[in-house]
């Protein structure tokens, strides 16, 4: 019973975590700025470096406890403090982080700064200090009120080839707390729209794929019947065959079956035996718990019945 | 002021509240919809476990009253009690929890013996896609002309589902016309059953299923969930609990909670699916053109759906040894009203061969079309979400 106990607490212990790092490695670091001259400015009217972080999952991620840091050397350099609402980040939403320096202005003021003119590595561990969720090295050659940022919000893991220099020119804005891709149309149902006007390319995919799921389901059962026939047939005759056997071995020195079948039927005509099973009553008794509200006495009259 | 005309002023304002006082022509025709439900439910008995509540939901969603005096009465008005229970239509979790149910109440064996019958189920989906096609034509965007199109799976908490993720604002019409049709099955579907077969036809007897054992019954819906949900992960929700509940009431072990699924909880469910989706058709958003449009279109799907079903039957039967022919009569049944349009299959034999049932046969590709209709509504889903 202790080890079964013991297994479970295992079991649970081990989903629990699994779980919780899941969460935790949807957190990624989606734009940074180094030299902010002209960009967003914090709640104390300044302008600082920034660095937002973004919550790729679908649903709202807490984020007190995890560390942020520019050091290799030094996973923890900065936690993210307890007991501020705040720092729940809804699913697919955006929180920015200043690094000033100024960790007494609140929760979302860093213990560091980036600098400027030198590749800036900018990690977050999780909450054990030891595993690393996402990190990014800024290059050196990003010049003041250029942003570096993923082209797609949350995507490319720590791939370089999946971030960007942004100007604010053209297409590269900077979106500080806002997508780096903003979407105005829903893409798919654009793409619909465009390329298959009267829905006929949609009707064959969609009756393919319906029909590709219901033929392998079709196909699987058609051969789990075959195999489960197989399996009864060879039961029986196993089971037909043992039976026959044991009547063989045990009738070896008596009568055969048909003088047998002769005597019970003689015996049968005589004596005029009928099987009294059927004429056994069963009667259990009916147990119904007493609840006020299941009581007749209390309803005005009995539902009308059609 | 005078204590009479602060009396007089309070009674003004109250009967500004009033519904007498609020009430448009819209509401009125709204009412008469709802009061139509309940007649068909209750002297027609057509499918009157959903259209008491929706009927019901209808005149309750359609009281006139003041939006602006802030009463939090109003389906749509954030915080309301009506508004709660409405979430488990807008968010779309009411839907998967009557799937459970479903799954705990059916028996796949008919299904299960005769595999091929799944085919049925998967042809008669046509219907839905029939239904997008005319749906962009008559000018629907291609994500609101999936969510209308789902009617033709002739299920309604698929209906619900779908369009909860592609077209929330169409939700009200479509989800009462998928409720709608379903009841009308026994009314559409005959007519199209005969037209589209012969005497001859309908006179074919199938063999009686074979018996299914236990163990298949138990791999069914383990089997039946992994593989669908690959092909379609989008129907996880739908699908999973529709196998998930057919575990249960197959494994043996779990029969208390197989129980509740298919009992108490599917009528909770259904309870509050039907009432909240009768009360989310306010007047203001229900009588316009586009819901003329939906209706239309769920009137033509369901018969794209019932038409292709027989007639997939009948070119199946072109390949099919003289033994093994299947009676057209129950391809009506690939759509997913359960038992509804099984029944109907099964009558309308009997109606040619008093000693030719067909129940038993319909019920393989009926709930095939459960399946189906998940499987469509899961590729509609990842195709335009």
């Amino acid at each position: 019973m202790k080890k079964k106990l013991f297994l479970l607490l295992v079991v649970v212990t081990a989903c629990v975590t699994a779980v919780s790092a899941q969460g935790r490695r949807g957190l990624r670091i989606n734009e940074v700025m180094v030299v902010n001259d002209s960009s967003v400015v914090d709640d104390f009217g300044q302008r600082h470096a920034w660095v937002e972080l973004y919550n790729s999952t679908f649903a709202p991620l807490e984020i007190s406890s995890v560390f942020l840091t520019n050091d290799k050397d030094n996973n923890k350099k900065y936690p993210v403090p307890l007991g501020d609402v705040n720092t729940e980040i809804p699913a697919r939403q955006h929180v920015l982080f200043w690094a000033d320096g100024q960790p007494n202005k609140g929760t979302f003021h860093m213990n560091f700064t980036l600098t400027p003119g030198e590749d800036n590595y900018i990690a977050i561990y999780d909450a054990n200090g030891l595993s690393l969720i996402d990190e990014v090295v800024v290059p050196a050659s990003l010049k003041p009120g250029q942003s570096y940022a993923r082209k797609v919000d949350g995507e490319g893991g720590t791939d370089a080839d999946a971030w960007e220099v942004r100007d604010g020119s053209g297409q590269y804005y900077i979106t500080p707390s806002s997508n780096n891709v903003i979407k105005d149309t829903n893409g798919k149902v654009e793409m619909f729209a465009e390329q298959d006007e009267n829905g006929f390319g949609m009707a064959v995919m969609a009756m393919g794929v319906v029909f590709t799921a219901l033929l392998l389901l079709s196909l699987c059962f058609y051969i789990i019947s075959k195999i489960g026939e197989g399996v009864s047939r060879k039961n029986k005759v196993k089971t037909v065959t043992a039976h026959l056997d044991e009547v063989h071995d045990s009738h070896k020195d008596h009568d055969s079956g048909e003088a047998i079948a002769a005597i019970v039927m003689a015996l049968h005509e005589h004596l005029d035996a009928h099987d009294r099973e059927s004429t056994v009553l069963t009667i259990n008794k009916v147990r119904r718990a007493y609840s006020p509200w299941n009581s007749k006495i209390y309803s005005l009259r009995e539902l009308p019945r059609r | 002021m005078t204590f009479g005309d602060f009396i007089l002023q309070n009674l003004q304002e109250f009967w500004h509240l009033t519904g007498f006082y609020n009430a448009t022509w819209e509401h009125l025709v709204m009412l008469a919809v709802g009061l139509f439900f309940i007649w068909l439910a209750i002297k027609k008995n057509f499918e009157p476990m959903l259209l008491v509540p929706i009927g019901f939901g209808i005149l309750i969603g359609n009281i006139p009253f003041n939006g602006s005096a802030g009463l939090e009465v109003g389906i749509y008005e954030e915080g309301s009690v009506l508004n709660i229970l409405y979430n488990g239509v807008s968010a779309g979790w009411y839907p998967p929890l009557i799937f459970l149910g479903i799954g705990a109440m059916t028996d796949f064996s008919a299904l299960i013996a005769n595999p091929k019958l799944m085919l049925i189920g998967a042809a008669a989906q046509f219907g839905i896609f029939g239904a997008y096609m005319v749906a962009l034509l008559l000018g629907f965007a291609p994500d609101q002309a999936g969510a209308i199109a789902i009617i033709g799976g002739a299920d309604g908490p698929t209906a619900i589902f779908l369009s909860s993720k592609l077209a929330p604002n169409l939700m009200g019409a479509i989800a009462v016309s998928a409720y709608s049709y379903m009841a009308l099955v026994p009314v559409i579907q005959p007519p199209i059953m005969r037209l589209f077969t012969t005497k001859k036809e309908r006179l074919i007897k199938m063999k009686p299923a074979r018996a299914v054992s236990q163990n298949e019954k138990i791999i069914f819906p383990i089997v039946g969930m992994i593989l669908t949900c690959f092909v379609v992960p989008s129907g996880i929700p739908l699908l999973g609990m529709l196998f998930f509940g057919n575990l249960l009431r197959e494994c043996g072990v779990t029969n208390r909670l197989a129980k509740t699924a298919s009992n108490a909880l599917t009528d909770i469910v259904t309870i509050l699916l039907g009432m909240t989706v009768g009360a989310s058709t306010q007047a203001s958003e229900f009588l316009t053109s586009e819901t003329i449009r939906i209706f239309l279109l769920g009137f033509m799907a369901f018969i794209i759906a019932s038409t292709s079903g027989v007639l997939f039957v009948k070119l199946f039967n072109l390949v099919l040894p003289k033994e093994k022919k299947i009676n057209p009569l129950i391809g009506n049944a690939g759509v997913s009203a359960v038992p509804m349009s099984a029944r109907i299959s099964n009558n309308l034999g009997l109606e040619y061969d008093p000693s030719n049932y067909l129940l038993m046969h319909a019920m393989g590709p009926n709930v095939a079309g459960v399946i189906g209709s998940a499987v469509a509504a899961g590729v509609l889903l990842g195709f335009l979400a």
